[in-house]
């Protein structure tokens, strides 16, 4: 493994590590960063960045060293050298901009001291000459990212100052900017400017934060940067645009101080002026950008600032390779990721949809929490296991640290990801991106009020696709759409109804099964977790059954759900723990159900009466809006949580007063979207349904 | 004294380590004979320093202002102590006007292995295009010191007008001599300014300082003390932690390695062991500077040194007195002529 050390122990210093590491590991150089050396404070973004270099030195074998900043090498560092003892089959570079020969001599004298033996010096001013920003501590090469698919809209990123947001032309000018055919706007700040723009009318523009993606990640996205400020805007933004360039994409020099072209970088003298940039890209770039590319790549500053000179100086020198591509070699896959939500919903979608794209041969895999593993393993498919969020973890995103980890180790460039689940976590955005994942979102709809926006939606353009799972009724499809956003009928589960004499048998055998016998099945599954206590819904089910003669009320849960102990004392209560809650629903006289989006259209579609009792938490879907739409068709009940007395008049009102035979025959009568299982799998696999 | 020649000393007497030392010493020994200009030079490698305390009292008992930052320095003889105060410098800064310039090298040109030990010929040629004499001499410490100048000579060449001092321009340790003890025991210790240069890789550290000697003691420890303290039998103290006396009144073996990367250009620390009393045992190449009077060891070998040291005191007791004697060849006499020869004082004298 390459350690990658620096002089000094502050934030730039492990910033511009980081800077180095992701960009060797993008060479395929296997990289690693002192997990001694973070930093007390690390933005969020960096923690991801960081997370796949960190290791414990004690457990890995160090081949390599690489000491970036060595003009300034302090104690920590030359401390940390001299307690590592690095046996003598391991180089050691010190690279730094030295501003003199003693300042060379002087970092190779203090590595010696403190190694033993003498390490190989690296000046990147005689390498590369003079560097894009005063100070550099990373050594700032540019390299090749992959190529872009060939019909992709231009992407261009426009970089800005946070104090640029001060001037109240610049978010018109932007969104004037996002309406300009020909290319795709997206803006980088720094600092709190993309909260700052999130907070106002212009949320809807694509903003990233300036350390949300590493330099090569964004460099891979655009095709176009402009870079406005008062010069280079630090060593990330001119490791992208170094990136690009030697990509054969135009960095676009908007700075007050031509900061770019004035250091000799092959970039364009761009309008300082944000109202001038729209033009200039459309006239100017796009109609020669093929040919501004060409003469950056040939330009020879930016081939003496090429990484292939500093892996020679450093002695990592990769094989000659061709230009990487995002379509690679192998098989693209197909991953599934749900969330684990309150239930199981979204694993058992997902689950339906990669059901069908068996059938089609492929052999998709899934990426799932513990409480779905167990599911998805019965229903064959293979499992990479997430880590849960626990309050026990030191920071709340800790989990999706661990799980960024493995996607990104486990997702290859072109694999086919599909997400489901309300909020895209951190570590499926980067792995998307990072990644050049094709990726689908299966979003549910009936969103509550306020519930899809922001950040939601902010999110959603990492996506190729989104699908939209129809509900059964027109009116709770309330997705707000969009060029990406398809919708699908509803995904349900299909299962043949038994006639009359095999629900006999199968009521039987069920009664045998339990010991018990019934001549009235009720099946309550209310939900419950994090979302709501269901204990007070459950008793009072519990104790309706008791007093009805021959009913027995089963209490269906996922395995291992929690079960309020005092259910346990009633006669005609059971508890029973299983994935297959259909099964039994089809035979019961009356299910008692929270209104979660596979429950119900399972329930619609099998013709089942029930008695939706919805689940209301901010977070969920509307379920209340779900179970009226049904119940205000004649097709359910609807009970809310608080109404024990209605539950105990319509549970008799089913059960005695026909009213479960006349639900019944609605249903049979009524005519429900088709399913949308099969249309959301040709979707996943690049087909439009017809 | 009007016909005596003109002397000036040219340093930077911020110097925290030897070479103020060295010139402290010059100073007081040379009194008999001349009392000389010193110029103080205001270099950018210890901007925000202090005056040496050794220097200052040496001057102050010389009865001697230094003159600060004057931009013109002429003397029959100007003596520039260690060229290395200019490494940070672009120029000399000032101009020298004299017969012979004589340039101390208190610092080693090249370190063990041959890589450079500062950037040497920017330092002389600032010092070359500040001067106008008509001699130029180089002046070796010590004799591993004179090796490394001549080495970096022989790869490098030396302007024209320069040229190598036949004698070197040894550090003066006229330190008081104590007598050995007559009961040597297995303690031992090390001092030195604290520096990643001035320790050797631990595994050297653990042979020299090995948890069944009675007693370890390392002054000067600050690097081991922020990353290796889990050896619990050793002492650690920093550097000005203990006074010399009660330090050596801890120690009967002063065990000395440096990192291989580096080496002493004299040695005073190993001078003050000798004198006060201690055998001394060092790598065969810092050994070599003093003639016999520091035994020369591997780190291996150091236990088996000791142990037949302590069995055989009068073995010990010889081996200290005959160290203290060749340490007469640096007492302030023996300066004093190698002085008096180099500037002329000498013939001066004669007539």
């Amino acid at each position: 493994m390459i350690l990658i050390e620096a002089g000094e122990r502050t934030d730039r210093h492990f910033d511009a590590k980081l800077l180095l590491a992701s960009q060797l590991a993008a060479r395929g150089h296997p990289v690693i960063l002192d997990d001694r050396t973070l930093p007390d404070r690390l933005e969020r973004y960096q923690k991801y960045e960081a997370a796949r270099f960190l290791a414990d030195l004690d457990r890995v074998e160090v081949t390599r060293v690489i000491v970036i900043g060595a003009d300034t090498i302090g104690q920590d560092t030359l401390r940390a050298l001299r307690h590592r003892q690095f046996g003598p089959g391991v180089a050691v570079h010190v690279v730094g901009r030295f501003a003199d020969r003693q300042a060379a001599i002087a970092a190779q004298s203090r590595a010696a001291y403190a190694l033993g033996r003498e390490p190989e010096v690296v000046d990147l001013a005689a390498l590369q000459g003079p560097t894009l920003v005063a100070n550099a501590i990373s050594p700032l090469a540019a390299a090749p990212v992959p190529r872009p698919l060939p019909e992709r809209t231009p992407q261009l990123f426009v970089v800005l100052r946070q104090e640029a947001l001060e001037d109240p032309m610049v978010l018109p000018f932007l969104s004037a900017m996002d309406q300009v055919p020909g290319f795709r706007l997206h803006v980088i700040l720094p600092g709190k400017g993309k909260e700052q723009v999130k907070a106002t009318r212009y949320a809807g523009l694509s903003i990233f934060g300036l350390s949300e993606l590493s330099p090569a990640t964004f460099a891979a996205r655009a095709d176009i940067a402009a870079f406005f400020g008062d010069g280079v805007p630090g060593e990330r933004m001119a490791a992208l645009a170094l990136d690009l360039m030697r990509s054969g994409r135009v960095a676009i020099d908007c700075t007050a101080g031509a900061g770019f072209v004035a250091a000799g970088a092959p970039a364009l003298r761009g309008p300082e002026d944000l109202g001038g940039l729209a033009n200039y890209v459309q006239h100017t770039v796009l109609v020669n950008r093929r040919q501004i590319g060409l003469q950056a790549q040939r330009s020879p500053w930016l081939i003496a600032r090429s990484v292939e000179p500093l892996e020679s100086a450093l002695g990592i020198a990769a094989e000659p390779a061709t230009e990487p591509t995002a379509e690679g070699d192998a098989a693209r896959r197909i991953v599934f990721l749900p969330t684990n939500g309150v239930g199981l919903g979204h694993a058992r979608r997902c689950a339906l949809v990669a059901a069908e794209l068996v059938a089609d041969g492929a052999e998709p895999v899934f990426a799932a929490f513990p409480s779905c593993i167990p599911m998805l393993r019965a229903e064959g498919f293979g499992c990479l296991p997430l880590v849960q969020k626990s309050p026990d973890h030191p920071e709340d995103h800790a989990n999706d640290l661990l799980n960024y980890l493995r996607l990104h180790r486990a997702l290859r460039p072109g694999d086919r990801l599909v997400f489901d689940g309300g909020y895209v976590f951190d570590s499926v955005l980067r792995v998307i991106h990072e990644r050049e994942i094709d990726a689908t979102w299966i979003r549910r709809g009936l969103w509550q009020a306020g519930q899809l926006q922001g950040s939601a939606l902010d999110r959603e353009r990492a996506f190729a696709h989104v699908i939209v799972p129809g509900e059964a009724f027109a009116e709770l499809n309330n997705d707000r759409g969009g060029a990406k956003v398809h919708s699908v009928g509803p995904i349900v589960q299909e299962r043949a109804l038994p006639d009359a004499s095999e629900r006999r048998v199968r009521r039987d055998t069920l009664a045998a099964r339990l010991g018990t016998t019934f001549s009235e099945l009720v099946v309550t599954m209310l939900g419950g977790g994090v979302a709501a206590d269901r204990t007070a819904q459950l008793q009072a089910v519990a104790a309706i059954s008791e007093a009805r003669r021959g009913c027995l009320n089963l209490v269906v849960v996922w395995p291992g759900a929690v079960v309020p102990p005092g259910i346990a004392g009633w006669k005609q209560t059971r508890v029973v723990q299983t994935r297959d809650a259909l099964s039994l629903c089809l035979l019961a006289d009356l299910v008692i159900s929270a209104a979660g989006y596979n429950s119900f259209h399972e329930i619609l579609y099998h013709r089942i009466p029930a008695i939706l009792v919805p689940q209301m938490a901010a977070f969920m879907d509307d379920q209340e809006r779900r179970a009226r739409a049904a119940s205000g068709r004649g097709l359910a009940e609807t009970v809310l949580a608080h109404e024990l007395l209605l539950l105990d008049r319509e549970i008799a009102t089913f059960l005695d007063a026909g009213k479960a035979d006349k639900v019944r025959a609605a249903l049979s009568a009524a005519t429900l979207p088709a399913p949308g299982n099969r249309a959301a799998a040709d979707l996943i696999l690049g087909e439009e349904a017809p | 004294m009007t016909n005596q020649p003109r002397i000036a000393y040219v340093l930077d007497p911020r110097f925290p380590g030897g070479t103020s030392a060295a010139v402290a010493g010059e100073i007081a020994a040379i009194r008999p004979l001349v009392r000389p200009e010193v110029h103080a030079v205001t270099s950018r490698m210890f901007t925000g320093q202090s005056l040496s305390p050794a220097l200052a009292g040496a001057l102050e008992a010389a009865g001697i202002d230094a003159a600060w930052d004057a931009p013109v320095i002429a003397a029959d003889t100007v003596i520039l102590h260690n060229p290395a105060f200019l490494k940070f410098d672009k120029t000399l800064g000032r101009r020298i006007v004299a017969r012979d310039l004589i340039v101390v090298t208190h610092e080693n040109f090249l370190r063990p292995g041959g890589a450079d030990g500062f950037d040497v010929a920017g330092c002389l040629d600032r010092i070359d295009r500040g001067t106008l004499a008509l001699r130029k001499t180089l002046a070796p410490v010590s004799a591993h010191n004179r090796t490394t100048v001549t080495d970096w000579v022989g790869r490098n060449g030396l302007p024209p007008g320069w040229s190598m001092a036949a004698d070197d321009w040894f550090n003066i340790c006229d330190f008081p001599l104590m007598p050995p003890t007559d009961a040597p025991r297995d303690r031992r210790g090390r001092h030195s300014r604290p520096g990643f240069e001035k320790f050797p890789p631990r595994a050297v550290l653990d042979l020299c300082f090995p948890r069944h000697a009675e007693t370890n003691v390392i002054l000067g420890a600050e690097v081991l003390m922020e990353d290796e303290a889990s050896a619990t039998h050793w002492q650690l103290h920093p550097f000005g932690g203990l006074d010399l006396p009660r330090y050596f009144g801890m120690i009967d073996f002063m065990v000395y390695f440096t990192a291989p990367t580096w080496q002493e250009s004299f040695g005073r620390v190993l001078a003050e062991a000798i004198a006060a009393g201690k055998v001394v045992i060092s790598d065969a190449a810092t050994a070599a500077g003093f003639a016999g009077a520091v035994v020369a060891a591997r780190p291996e070998e150091v236990d088996e040194f000791i142990r037949g040291f302590i069995a055989e005191p009068e073995r010990y007791a010889a081996q200290v007195r005959l160290a203290q004697a060749t340490l007469s060849r640096f007492s302030a006499e023996a300066f004093r002529v190698r002085f008096a020869a180099a500037t002329g004082l000498a013939r001066k004298a004669a007539a």
